[in-house]
């Protein structure tokens, strides 16, 4: 027992050495030295995603730019829940002292972040920070903090504009019978508006139109499940000429679609039209004029840009003369609605390389837009470059 | 001579009935020097101001649960629903507060939620004749819907506490202080008192506890209870850190919570070598990897990749049975 007692304060006291040998070497550390290989600090990517055709192009675009400007890169995992705390555990883990900015991808958390880094500028790419531009929202006080720079929006940042644009998809398609379905609400408070403002939209059309369109019921709402199978066995939705997809549909009402019609419960005519991509050969011979996935809405790849740009100029010192500091800068939308087109997307975004490589506008074109490369450049410039790019700039 | 043959065999032995503590102390001292050595070279010392509170913050709510969570492994019982409360009862707590601009009735409905659940926890598996982990899994299911209801009525993901300043929460020193205080409560109670002592008999064999003379049902409540206690701190700190929650907060607690114990030599199957201070070195061996690895340059990617191996061997070291077995 004596043996055992002092044994155990033995490893104690060296465990306590250990601890204090530890915190002497801080003294002769030279603490936030950055790594030889970069002279501009780290650019940290906090991404809500972790594979995919959009994820590979950002990784190999901003490595790209980054590597073009003399900053590190590296991509971080936000947490898949957008929990404040988990997003904010992400950056605090990664973050070195060579860190200078960061490009996020979720909104939960971004005040406290900027709190605990208030030297580190930040912007945002495809999503559009409603917690930070609503002004009851979360993270409110980081439009206030100066290293707030932008936000390149998820696609549409006007949930009426959405469902107007949606609404007008199925009036000129023909489409006389739909039904709606979306993420929930409270993670994805615009298509809450946008599924309302389909349905004025439609009911606007429908008082003058000679043949009406039917909206089936009342939308379905996923909770980021897919689409439950018992769906089409409800009345009117077994024979809908089209599934509007507020949401992920490829992922997340697609695969159903594929297997109701396998089984006869959805009509062989009913169609998809929502918004993302996934390269996947089976899915994209299943798109376009007569295919279930009828079109599918994604932002421009060049959009990417916007957040770096102004970062870069924040760190340069010099920002652009018509800055008008940080919003929402909504990016180019891209409909793909043809086969001519899913053939053209099919070979231009296959894989993250390959998009990097048919980017409508090209790296080195963007890269002309920065202060440091030009300092004529302007932000009208910048917007116009990297988010007004459509499918027609695709089919050059 | 004679004396060195006599010594080797006590030595040996020794190592052999200490494994799973070299095991987990050793591998914490292993971490503290390798992080050590490491991000000092790579030019960002673990042990900076940034860092530390880095480490701290990344630790306390993890070790803050382990800690209670002892009581629970040494029983042979582990609870599912830890994570879930963690997130009703930061939620509550930021609701609350903002309701009332002060955080004590929140604290005190959440004490009174967590003992409810524990008791139930606790209780269930007895007079059921159930594994007590079921009833943790239908409370996990329960609270999920619970947050999802409240989320969903409040019309947004996430909620911040306005009216309270939580930045002393955020206080490395307050986080060293809560932790040392609270180990030293649930020490005293687990080594000191019957509380622990008939749990560590009911983990090391219910039959033979039961036929003593313990009260099963009422010493398996208990250490619910001092759960129920110190989850409740560990979401004051959760919520405290960013001021806010979500209905993902606490997602997953449970595993950090498993993964800590196991890290820090905790049998999986409770019993008498149960020790509270597997949780506080499981907790810091944890979060050392997680602030040390992205300094020293391992991608994020990776780093799960490397705390799985490094689990899987202390896994292998300190769960096998004497017959080599794990168990089950």
């Amino acid at each position: 027992m004596k043996g055992k007692s002092v044994l155990k304060k033995a490893a104690t006291i060296l465990t306590a050495a250990a601890m204090a040998t530890g915190s002497l070497t801080v003294c002769g550390t030279t603490v936030g030295a950055a790594p030889a290989d970069s002279d501009g600090g780290k650019i940290l990517y906090l991404s809500n995603i972790n594979s995919g055709v959009y994820y590979d192009y950002y990784k190999a675009f901003y490595e790209r730019i980054c590597a073009d400007l003399g900053y590190d890169f590296e991509i971080i995992y936000g947490d898949p829940y957008n929990d404040p705390n988990g997003n904010l555990t992400a950056v605090r883990n990664a973050y070195t002292d060579d860190v200078v900015g960061l490009i996020t991808t979720q909104d939960g958390g971004i005040e406290s972040i900027m709190d605990e880094y208030p030297d580190m500028y930040v912007s945002a790419l495809g999503t559009d920070m409603d917690s930070v531009f609503d002004e009851d929202g979360t993270n409110h006080g980081a439009l206030e903090k100066d290293h707030f720079l932008a936000v390149s929006g998820d696609m549409f940042t006007s949930g009426e504009e959405q469902g107007q644009y949606y609404a007008q998809q199925i009036i000129d398609g023909g489409y006389k019978k739909v039904a709606t379905v979306l993420f929930p609400s409270y993670a994805y408070p615009s298509t809450a508006i946008a599924d309302q403002a389909f349905r004025d939209a439609i009911e606007e059309y429908n008082q003058t139109a000679d043949e009406k369109i039917e909206i089936v019921g009342e939308t379905t709402v996923l909770d980021f499940t897919p689409l439950d199978a018992s769906f089409f066995l409800e009345e009117g939705y077994g024979d809908l000429d089209a599934i509007v997809g507020l949401c992920a549909g490829i992922q997340f009402i697609y695969p159903t679609m594929v297997v109701a019609k396998a089984d006869g419960t959805c009509d062989q005519k009913t169609q998809l039209i929502t918004n993302g991509y996934e390269y996947d050969a089976d899915i994209l011979a299943d798109c376009g004029d007569d295919k279930t996935i009828k079109s599918t809405t994604i932002t421009n790849p060049e959009a990417a840009f916007l957040p770096i740009a102004l970062i870069d100029n924040a760190i340069q010192g010099k920002q652009y003369a018509d800055y008008p500091g940080a919003e929402n800068v909504e990016p180019g939308i891209i409909t793909v609605d043809s086969t001519s087109d899913f053939e053209v997307i099919k070979e231009k975004f296959t894989d993250g390389q390959t998009l990097l490589e048919n980017i409508a506008v090209s790296v080195e074109e963007l890269e002309m837009l920065l202060i440091r490369n030009n300092p004529d450049a302007t932000y009208a410039a910048l917007v116009e470059a990297a988010s007004t790019e459509t499918m027609e700039s695709y089919l050059e | 001579m004679a004396n060195n043959e006599n010594q080797k065999p006590a030595l040996v032995d020794w190592v052999k009935e200490h494994g799973t503590d070299l095991a987990a102390y050793g591998g914490l001292l292993f971490c503290i020097i390798f992080f050590t050595i490491t991000t000092s070279m790579a030019g960002s010392s673990i042990w900076s101001q940034a860092k530390i509170r880095t480490l701290m913050s990344d630790v306390i709510v993890t070790a803050l649960m382990s800690v209670g969570a002892v009581f629970i492994y040494s029983l042979g019982n582990m609870d599912i629903s830890i994570g879930k409360q963690i997130g009703l009862y930061s939620t509550i707590m930021v609701l609350l507060g903002n309701a009332t601009g002060s955080l004590i009735l929140p604290v005190i409905l959440c004490l009174v939620i967590a003992v409810i659940i524990g008791a139930v926890n606790g209780a269930s598996g007895e007079v059921l004749h159930m594994y007590s982990v079921i009833s943790s899994v239908v409370f996990m299911m329960i609270l999920s819907g619970v947050s999802t209801i409240i989320y969903s009525t409040i019309g947004t993901r996430n909620i911040v506490l306005h009216t309270v300043d939580t930045s002393m929460l955020k206080s490395p020193v307050i986080m060293v202080a809560a932790l040392a205080l609270e180990t030293a409560i649930i020490t005293y109670f687990f080594n000191f008192t019957k509380y622990g002592k008939y749990a560590k008999a009911i983990g090391a064999n219910k039959t033979a506890a039961e036929q003593s003379g313990i009260n099963v049902v009422k010493y398996k409540v208990i250490p619910y209870i001092f759960l129920a206690c110190t989850l409740v701190v560990a979401s004051l700190f959760q919520m405290g850190y960013t001021g806010a929650a979500s209905d993902s907060t606490g997602t997953g607690f449970e595993m950090n919570v498993m993964v800590a114990l196991i890290l820090g030599g905790m049998p999986l199957n409770g019993g008498m070598n149960s020790k509270v201070s597997c949780a506080v070195i499981g907790a810091f061996t944890f979060a050392l990897f997680d602030v040390g690895l992205p300094i020293i340059g391992v991608p994020t990617k990776m780093t799960f990749m490397v705390k799985a191996c490094i689990f899987l061997v202390v896994v292998l070291i300190t769960c096998r049975k004497k017959n080599g077995v794990l168990p089950r």
